[in-house]
């Protein structure tokens, strides 16, 4: 690990110059991304300014959303009352990430910034890999993909944006607020990520130097139900080959409202509006679900080690789905 | 006197290893110890063209970088019980494989050593390397170990059969991954030398240290009173070794070199993955008639190993007509090892799997098939087993599991969205022994010390030590010391396949018995003793005493006869050899076990979960329940984690492990491991005088087979290549 130095920031602002006046200087929250690629030699920023001590924990409702603030951490958001009651999906996907350590060190504002878990990049005697060197190549592509995705890939990069978190985040358009040397700003979160296209070091839109001070997350309209399933290697303590995250509001057999999004198949968390096209006002039934799926996962692009993720993906949302409709009885 | 042996005793080291106490090798501390990091190849095969150590030399607190240009010349390491030594490293400027050892860096700090090392640039020259067991241009031996079997005639044996089957099974490379990382500590005082590492056997690394640094084995001191695991791992002494203790010397302080994760798979052995074909015949009734087995493995350029998968097949079963042939091929692939049940671990998953399937081709039930094939005596010398109790395996265990509740046909069990099956596998898990020393004393007080140069890497080996010699001197075990991990004390062979409990509790047997003869010669001229002029046979010890055969009042404790001859300390030594069938007109056996295991799968999702294991185990004397348990329970984690989890993948371009991490090379969670139930069958096996059968291995074999049976059980899905995953199961 490159030397650094550490500065622990007393107030936003403090941190927010700090860090965009320099480029050589990064934020930390509970290091569980960011402390790992620096052992690992992928990251190698010369300061670090920890953000953790900041105001900017804790759970806060208006009535229609909620605020939570970047620095609560995972196990924190998943008591939240309200996410208890109002949003049970976000507290699965958050319960069935990582372990309970990490999740009582992981924040929420670096749950959305992780970076990607490819092997390939994480290993810094690789060569070829755009991510971390621009131009070089990918790995992946040639070698071992399987936790990988096949929706929103490009040429340049297949790596999974893995956070489970993020997938009923972006199902609920949630908006990722910051604040920057030019004030602060609110940015949904179905545009915070960027595809990789052919420059997948550029993960999503946040200029450097950008604090995310809270993300706000509207609640689900009452009678809604939501659930989200993961479906990995091993029982716990690993990420998702696939998952899904959807909130039904079923009446009389009748879908009136569908928010879905994909885990495990996406460059970034896959929001799947085309699913939620097909459930809108469709009955409630394994057809419809089919559907959904099949639509979700149209323009999949896989590798001989991911081909499998399509079909996979596809059972998962309908598993989903229909769990949900089940628990409606 | 309650039994000391077979009870539960908890681990005399617990309270030690829970409150942190237990000194492993990387807690060890000097002062002024500095630290050691390795730069490993990133190519596979070639020439190191340049490197640059300039920056890594100006780090702060670097000590020294060495590289094959500054290094000494060394010997390559001796020959051993388990082959040749692995050689030297950094000699020349040839690369073998990736994560191959290029440099050494010690600085005053771990972090500065990494960092430095992280700084040397290598340039390589490379070319294309050999990774592919296909690879034409690879060289392939066949027969490596000269145990290819011939016996009878197969292709008569299959013209009688009325059914054949025939599959290809497939295991993938795994890595041993000891929770501990393996770590040496080496300090120089002139010529002699002390060395703290993480090994199964410090005679060996005292012999090989002493042949590479040239110099007196008496002058070095190995030390591994507690080892973080092994799994195989610590087997053989590896480079990394050499090159902490080579650092040591040229800084001339002591220095400590603890690997990482990711080096752990390119550092210490592996077990090697397998390409394997079993055929089997049997007459309609089920009666095998010829076996076909043959396999093949990959070793690394210039080393060796030892996996000849096919082997399982000649005694498994009674079969008249066996062949077995094994191959190993070499490619620039950092060098496999024994990982816990070598061989047996990858071959029986594909006999295993072969016998299921021929219960199925004759609609059998597989454990009936596999009754009807007891082998009556050792099916390659024709003696009688010393003790064989796998009927009794197959019996109690299949009654335990509820075994008679499957119903034959594939799918037919379910629960909910779950398919249920049932699925089962057979182990006879070769003997193993060499010869072992051990030493006891008595003290004036009456209490003894036992010792011997062997570890204990968590399978429990101070605990039976200390109830074995307190049983043999008739001592409470809170009168006895039993210690280990040091080579000044007398000579043991390896913690390895499974044959330290034998070889070990002979010797501490044999050296307690004659400790007692020693006190009888003390008296026996001895007017004033009652056991004047009495033999070994005369007598029997218990409480600190030693009396009369089925005469208690005769007798006194060995602290009067000690007091009363002014005598402070008797020592005796004992050495164990192993059993010879020869000799012993009777086939020496190892353990036998059977393996009964629920799975349940959701065919939509590809899921597969392991809902209950039962082990029946003959492992001949268990000299303590709770510790044997662990074995097996610890040995069936490890068959799980075989079957359904370990996989080591290699970039097929780079020759790269590209899993080389936790977060990546996936071992089971404790939410994947069931309910493991052990039973365990049998007597105590009449080859040895304390008559253990070693249960370090058998409790792994054979879930892998069990497991991928149960799974064509539920489903229907025959899986002949490991591990078993959800891409494998949508159905
Ligand atoms: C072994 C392991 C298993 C895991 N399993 C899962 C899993 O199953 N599911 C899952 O979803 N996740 C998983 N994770 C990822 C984990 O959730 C993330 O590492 C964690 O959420 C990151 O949060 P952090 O607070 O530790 O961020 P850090 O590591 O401190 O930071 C991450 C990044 O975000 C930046 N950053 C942090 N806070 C801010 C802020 N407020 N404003 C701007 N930039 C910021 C940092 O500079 C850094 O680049 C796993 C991680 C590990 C190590
Ligand atoms: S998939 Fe992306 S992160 Fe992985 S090697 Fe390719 S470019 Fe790098």
């Amino acid at each position: 690990m490159r030397p650094f130095e550490y500065v622990r920031a007393v107030d936003a602002g403090q941190a927010v110059a700090l860090v965009s006046a320099d480029p050589d200087t990064s934020y930390l929250a509970g290091g569980t991304t960011q402390l790992d690629l620096m052992k690992d030699g992928v990251l190698r920023p010369a300061r670090l300014v920890d953000v953790t001590r900041l105001p900017l924990s804790g759970v806060t409702s208006t009535g229609s959303a909620i605020r939570v603030g970047a620095t609560t951490t995972m196990e924190e958001l998943a008591a939240d009352p309200v996410v208890i009651e109002r949003l049970p999906f976000i507290r699965e996907a958050l319960l069935l990430g990582a372990s309970t350590q990490l999740r009582n060190l992981a924040t929420i504002g670096g749950n959305l910034l992780q970076r990607a878990r490819c092997r390939y990049f994480r290993d810094p005697a690789v060569e070829a890999c755009n991510k971390r060197d621009p131009g070089s190549g990918c790995a992946a592509i040639t070698g071992f993909a399987r936790m990988h995705a096949i929706l929103g890939t490009s040429d340049h990069c297949i790596a999974l944006h893995a956070s489970d978190v993020a997938v009923p985040l972006v199902a609920l358009d949630s908006v990722v607020h910051v604040q920057g040397v030019d004030g602060p700003r609110g940015i949904p979160l179905t545009e915070f990520y960027r595809p990789p296209g052919d420059t997948p070091h550029i993960e999503n839109v946040l200029r450097h130097g950008e604090l995310i001070t809270a993300v706000e997350v509207p609640l689900l309209p009452e009678g809604a139900r939501s659930h989200y399933l993961k479906v990995r290697d091993r029982v716990s303590y690993e990420f998702a080959l696939t998952s899904a995250g959807a909130a039904l509001v079923i009446q009389d057999g009748l879908i009136t409202s569908a928010r879905v999004a994909l885990g495990g198949v996406g460059t970034l968390p896959w929001r799947s509006w085309e699913a939620e096209r097909v459930l809108r006002d469709a009955p409630a039934t394994r057809e419809t679900f089919r559907a959904a799926a099949d639509a979700a996962l149209e323009g999949a692009r896989t590798l001989p080690g991911t081909a499998f993720k399509v079909d996979l993906a596809k059972r998962t949302l309908v598993r989903t789905l229909e769990t949900i409709a089940g628990a409606r009885a | 006197m309650t039994a000391i042996i077979g009870a539960g005793i908890d681990r005399v080291d617990a309270a030690l290893k829970v409150t942190g106490s237990a000194n492993y090798p990387n807690d060890v501390a000097y002062p002024g110890l500095a630290h050691a990091a390795l730069v490993r190849a990133t190519v596979a095969a070639g020439r190191i063209r340049a490197i640059d150590t300039s920056a890594a030399e100006a780090a702060p607190g670097v000590l020294t970088v060495i590289t094959h240009l500054t290094a000494p010349r060394l010997d390559r390491g001796p020959m051993t019980l388990l082959g040749p030594s692995p050689p030297a490293p950094i000699q020349d400027d040839r690369i073998l494989h990736h994560g191959q050892h290029v440099a050494i860096v010690v600085a005053d700090s771990p972090e500065r050593a990494r960092h430095a090392a992280s700084l040397v640039r290598v340039e390589y020259e490379t070319v294309k390397a050999l990774l592919d067991l296909d690879d034409p241009r690879a060289e392939v031996t066949a027969n490596p170990w000269n145990l290819d079997t011939d016996r009878g005639d197969v292709a008569a044996g299959f013209a009688a059969a009325d059914v054949v089957v025939e599959g290809t099974y497939t295991t993938p490379d795994n890595t041993n991954n000891p929770l501990g990382l393996m770590s040496t500590v080496a300090i120089w005082h002139g010529d002699s030398l002390t060395v703290h590492d993480s090994t199964q056997w410090p005679h060996n690394v005292r012999t090989s240290l002493a042949k590479i640094f040239k110099v007196p084995e008496s002058g070095i001191r190995v030390l591994a009173p507690y080892v973080g695991g092994g799994f195989g791992a610590g087997l053989r002494m590896w480079p990394h070794v050499i090159l902490t203790v080579l650092a040591a010397r040229e800084v001339g302080r002591p220095v400590k070199l603890v690997l990482t994760r990711p080096e752990m798979f390119t550092s210490v052995g592996h077990r090697p993955h397998s390409v394997m074909r079993f055929k089997l015949g049997a007459t309609r009734d089920g009666r095998l008639m010829a076996i076909d087995a043959d396999g093949v493995s990959p070793v690394a350029m210039e080393d060796d190993d030892y996996e000849p998968v096919s082997l399982c097949a000649a005694t498994a079963y009674g079969c008249s007509h066996v062949r077995t042939r094994d191959r190993q091929v070499r490619l620039n692939i950092p060098c496999p090892g024994s990982m816990r049940a070598p061989a047996e671990g990858q071959g029986n998953f594909g006999l295993e799997s072969a016998v299921d399937e021929l219960a199925h081709a004759l609609g059998m039930d597989p454990l009936e098939l596999r009754l009807r094939n007891f082998a009556q005596a050792d099916p390659e010398s024709g003696l009688p087993w010393s003790s064989n109790a796998l009927r009794e395996c197959y019996r109690l265990g299949a009654e335990r599991f509820g075994w008679s509740r499957r119903t034959p046909q594939p799918g037919s069990m379910r629960e909910g969205r779950w398919l249920i099956g049932y699925g089962m596998a057979a182990v006879s898990y070769p003997a193993y022994q060499v010869p072992c020393q051990a030493r006891a004393s008595l003290h004036r007080d009456g209490s003894a010390f036992v010792r011997s140069a062997a570890t204990d890497i968590g399978t429990g080996t101070y605990t039976v030590m200390t109830q074995l010699a307190a049983e043999s001197l008739g001592l409470d075990v809170s009168r006895v010391r039993f210690d280990l991990g040091d080579s000044d004390m007398p000579y043991s062979p390896q913690a390895g396949g499974s044959g330290l409990t034998g070889a070990l509790g002979n010797a501490v047997h044999l050296a307690c018995r004659r400790l007692v003869g020693d006190v009888l010669d003390l008296v026996r001229d001895d007017a004033n003793s009652p056991l004047r002029g009495m033999k070994l046979d005369d007598v029997t010890v218990d409480q600190g005493r030693v009396h009369r055969v089925g005469i208690p009042e005769q007798g006194e404790a060995y602290s009067d006869i000690l007091a009363r001859h002014g005598v402070e300390e008797l020592s005796a030594d004992g050495r164990s050899i192993p059993p010879r069938s020869e000799d012993l007109g009777m086939a020496v056996a190892g353990a036998f076990g059977a393996k009964f295991v629920e799975v349940r799968v959701d065919p939509d999702l590809g899921l597969l979960r392991v809902a209950r294991v039962v082990s029946a185990i003959d492992g001949g004397r268990v000299l303590n329940e709770k510790t044997a348990t662990s074995q097996i329970v610890g040995g069936t984690v490890g068959g799980i984690s075989q079957a359904m989890f370990e996989d080591t993948a290699t970039d097929r371009e780079t020759g790269r492990i590209a899993n080389a991490t936790f977060g990546d090379y996936l071992i089971p969670v404790n939410a994947d491991i069931p309910d493991i139930d052990v039973i365990f069958v049998g007597e105590p096996d009449p080859a040895t005088p304390i008559g253990t059968k070693g249960v370090g291995e058998v409790g792994l074999v054979g879930l892998a087979a069990a497991i991928a049976n149960a799974v064509h059980h539920a489903t229907g899905r025959r899986i002949r290549t490991l591990p078993i995953t959800i891409d494998q199961l949508m159905l």
